[in-house]
């Protein structure tokens, strides 16, 4: 199918068939409107060709007798009788009444009184109805056929034909201006005479009568044949021009191919096509009305020989319009598959034309604008604003239009106003929120005014690059301590085997002192060493928030029980006493059990490190404002020195020394792990006062 | 005597816990990875086997997972992952304990001990109607005796009424105020921190390790329980 589609075989064959079946359409198609003109009568007689004839022929009866009569009369000279003679053959050769080819027509004439005067193909003293079934009769005034050189504008009969007797009252219709009561010579008043005549059944002589009898009749014969064969071929046409509108286009490299007729401008296509249609069109109906109603005429003047060759030349040409139709219609195929039907107009090309110029224009405009200094642009703005106004009022003076245009201006400029207005609260919005910390926030550029619209570009990139460098660190910052996990695991099982060695060599018997003493560091450093790297573990861990967090309601009244539980004697060991306070109920928070109690744990674990001995540590529970407080109060043994901040970081101790136990990671793991839970961790030095505040949020 | 299988690939550790085991009076065999440790289960009598969790070859949780296959020799993990997912991963496929590095080597032992004496004391003690019991944990309502793999513990009788409580409802928690409710059957008036001081010495009496309770447990915040199962 494709490849048939694309066939160049193919198209040849379906525009040669296709040529072929419109020229034979075209010359039935002549033909048989020739016959069609003849289909509407049964009967030739009818015919207005007929009718005509016999017209013609009534009128050279008439003149024939004229002339008869003019030559039977006295005082003629040499001249006029030769002049007449000839006359007379003429009439009689149109009358086929000389020779022996006999004519059909037949008729005689008579005088008013009814007497025959004259006759021809009609039996003498017979009745010439008896000859004929149908009788015509005329009348004509003798004398007016030869009246003056060659023949008068001959009017004679004016009689229907249906009429059987020429009455006094119809000669107005027809001979009005030479009534015969008023001769315009000053010869005898006219004789009438009457003319009957018909033709003799059935059409046998050779005369224009049979003729065109014998034509009527191969006429009508042939219409129905004509007809079928004009219908059958333009219907193959018709077939041949839509396989070429199918395969129009299909080249053999598949797709649509466009021609250079297919890429010219359609308007332009058609005009020519049209400008060649037109005259083909007009040429070919002119000759069609001749080839089918001027038959008879061809043939009358004798150029019968010639009419094949009209038929021919006209077929010829209704070919060739035909198949500038089709090419006209396989462009518009090939076009339309190609989707390039409207775009490959004029019109098309030059609407886009002008939108591109009127785009480069405005965008030149805009580049223009654009560039002025804000300042600048601000000052034009509002002279512009100004002129247009005095403008308005100049013109508008004289008219009621006036304060319509001014209102048009001002609510322009109101608009214009709001525009910015709504540009710039979008901006403060963005910087709000960047400043407060969103990274995330992009401010929507979308129709804003141009200088805006780059304020807040810079505003959004300065984010989008304030966000990566965040993103950045805490990508490093998990990379640091997922290398603190990895190291702290690697140092454990040295570390294992440090504690098991220390360990058996405690059970041995050593009789040295001061072995018992070196062992008794080593254990103490290697439990150090144990802590130090669980908590380091602990403290990345915390600090990256790798560590997941399940909240929970936990009632803070009973996790101080159970911590104040857990550390009672590690407390009273250190003569530290604790006060606590809390609200008469229970308090809840939501937090994760676990995570909170490391929190406190710590807290405590520095107040029996750090706190000095003997004095009183307070515990204090508040709540308000939906957050919950705890506050860890203290006395600090040393004197803190390092400012409230550096307490959390890591490895930062109350005194520089590092000689005490602890890893001074505790802090910075309570702070981390406040933090995950959606806490806030504080701490306040006020001189040895160590204050450590927690607040969660409270839980309904 | 029984025999213990240890496996680690840090040859010194082996060392040490076959000195210490030994002089507990326990036979070692030892191996350095998964693979070792399957052939040597085989090949021998084990009672019970200490596993490394990081080791070459074949993991300890792979090696755990095959020897349940054909065994229920108890199980002790070594690990130096301290996280809790690692712990709940090497319990649920067939550990029977763990210990975590650095170890202290006393923790070891007892936890050795504990481990055979449950392996080993076939179907453990009647359960009669006034026995509790919870894992290692037993106690006879009768003789008001507690037992912690079948050695008797010494407890106040305050601490036999929260144990009692507690080992009554497996698994459920209870608040100070109700600990201290039902025990002294006194309404509680800030006093729970009594109660909380009390737990802490039940729990270094029956725990080995009371930082790191398997069966008495802390629920920050909640209360306290006794775990279910007991691990």
């Amino acid at each position: 199918m494709k490849r048939l589609q694309s066939s160049a075989l193919g198209k040849g064959i379906a525009w040669g068939l296709m040529l072929v079946f419109l020229f034979l359409g075209a010359q039935l198609g002549l033909t048989a409107l020739r016959s069609a003109r003849w289909m509407p009568y049964s009967d030739v007689r009818q015919t207005w060709e007929f009718q005509s004839l016999l017209r013609n022929k009534e009128d050279s009866v008439a003149a024939l007798f004229s002339v008869n009569q003019r030559l039977e009369s006295e005082g003629l000279n040499y001249m006029e009788r030769q002049q007449l003679t000839a006359q007379l053959e003429e009439l009689r050769e149109e009358l086929w009444m000389n020779g022996g080819e006999k004519g059909s027509f037949c008729f005689t004439v008579r005088d008013l009184e009814g007497e025959e005067v004259f006759s021809w193909g009609v039996e003498q003293g017979q009745d010439i109805s008896q000859a004929v079934d149908t009788v015509y009769y005329a009348w004509f005034e003798l004398g007016h056929f030869y009246a003056e050189e060659g023949y008068p504008a001959q009017e004679a009969e004016a009689g229907p034909d249906g009429a059987p007797l020429p009455s006094e009252e119809d000669p107005g219709a027809a001979g009005g201006e030479e009534d015969p009561a008023q001769p315009d010579s000053g010869e005898a008043a006219p004789v009438r005479y009457v003319i009957e005549c018909g033709v003799t059944q059935p059409f046998t002589g050779q005369d224009e009568l049979s003729w065109l009898y014998q034509s009527f009749l191969n006429e009508r014969n042939a219409f129905p044949s004509r007809m079928g064969g004009t219908v059958l071929c333009l219907a193959l046409a018709a077939v041949c021009l839509c396989w070429i509108l199918w395969s129009a286009g299909h080249g053999t490299e598949g797709g649509i191919v466009l021609t250079w007729q297919d890429n010219l401008f359609l308007e332009a296509y058609l005009l020519v096509l049209g400008g060649c249609i037109a005259p083909t069109v007009a040429v070919g109906a002119v000759s069609a009305t001749e080839a089918a109603y001027r038959f008879e005429y061809y043939a009358d003047i004798g150029m019968r020989e010639y009419f094949p060759w009209i038929l021919l030349g006209t077929a010829a040409l209704y070919t060739l319009f035909g198949a500038l139709c089709a090419l006209m219609l396989r462009t518009l195929a090939v076009r339309f598959k190609a989707r390039t039907l409207v775009r490959s107009t004029l019109l098309c090309r030059v609407l886009i034309w002008l939108g591109n110029c009127a785009a480069r224009l405005w965008q030149m405009g805009l580049e223009l604008a654009r560039s002025l200094p804000f300042i600048w642009k601000t000052i034009l703005l509002f002279c512009a604003y100004c002129i247009t106004g005095a403008w308005m009022y100049e013109i508008g003076r004289y008219s009621d239009g006036f304060l319509f245009l001014w209102l048009l201006l001002q609510l322009a400029a109101f608009l214009f106003l709001c525009w910015w207005a709504i540009g710039f609260q979008r901006l403060r919005k963005g910087s709000r929120a960047i400043a407060a910390g969103e990274l995330s926030y992009q401010i929507d550029t979308h129709r804003m005014f141009h200088d805006l619209r780059l304020h807040a570009e810079d505003l959004n990139n300065i984010s989008v690059g304030m966000r990566s460098a965040v993103d950045q660190q805490m990508k490093s910052e998990r990379f640091k301590a997922e290398l603190i996990t990895n190291v702290s695991h690697d140092l454990k099982t040295p570390l294992t085997s440090i504690i098991n060695y220390v360990n058996l060599l405690q059970s041995t018997q050593q009789t040295d002192p001061k072995a018992v003493e070196y062992i008794e560091v080593l254990d103490r450093k290697s439990q150090r060493l144990k802590k130090l790297t669980e908590d380091l573990v602990e403290a990345s861990k915390a600090s990256t928030g790798t560590l997941s967090v399940n909240r929970e309601k936990i009632g803070m009244g009973q996790l101080i029980d159970q911590a104040l539980g857990e550390y009672g004697e590690r407390l009273e060991a250190q003569r530290l006493s604790v006060i606590t306070t809390l609200p008469e109920e229970e308090t809840f928070v939501c937090a994760d059990g676990r995570h909170l109690w490391r929190v406190i744990d710590n807290l405590l674990s520095n107040c029996c490190k750090y706190a000095m001995e003997g004095t009183r540590v307070y515990l204090e529970l508040t709540r308000g404002h939906g957050q919950v407080t705890l506050s860890v109060k203290n006395i600090s043994r040393e004197a803190l020195n390092v400012p409230p901040e550096r307490l959390m970081e890591r490895f930062v101790r109350g005194e520089e020394s590092r000689t005490t136990e602890g890893s001074g990671l505790g802090l910075s793991i309570a702070r981390s792990l406040t933090e995950i839970q959606g806490g806030s961790f504080e701490l306040v030095v006020d001189g040895d006062l160590f204050k450590a505040i927690v607040t969660m949020p409270q839980s309904a | 005597m029984y025999t213990i299988l240890i496996c680690d690939d840090d040859r010194d550790i082996v060392s040490a816990l076959e000195i210490y085991l030994t002089s507990e009076g326990y036979r070692t065999i030892s191996a350095s990875n998964g693979r070792q440790a399957i052939q040597a289960a085989q090949e021998n009598e084990v009672h019970l086997i200490l596993m490394d969790v990081m080791m070459p070859e074949l993991d300890g949780i792979r090696a755990t997972a095959r020897l349940r296959e054909g065994s229920n020799v108890p199980i002790i993990l070594l690990t130096a992952k301290s996280e809790d997912s690692d712990k709940i991963l090497g319990l649920n496929i067939g550990a029977d304990d763990y210990i975590t590095k650095p170890f202290n080597p006393l923790e070891v032992i007892a936890r050795v001990k504990s481990q055979l004496r449950r392996y080993t004391a076939l179907g453990g003690a009647d359960k009669g109607p006034g026995l509790l019991s919870v894992g290692p944990i037993a106690m006879e309502d009768a003789s008001k005796q507690v037992t912690v793999d079948g050695s008797p513990v010494a407890l106040t009788p305050i601490e036999y009424n929260i144990l009692k409580l507690l080992l009554s409802h497996p698994g459920q928690v209870f608040s100070s105020a109700q600990i201290y409710e039902q025990v002294w059957n006194d309404p509680a008036y800030g006093s729970e921190n009594t109660v909380a001081v009390h737990i802490r010495h039940l729990r270094e009496k029956i725990e080995i390790n009371p930082a790191e309770p398997r069966y008495l447990k802390v629920v920050w915040g909640l209360g306290y329980k006794i775990e279910k199962g007991g691990n």
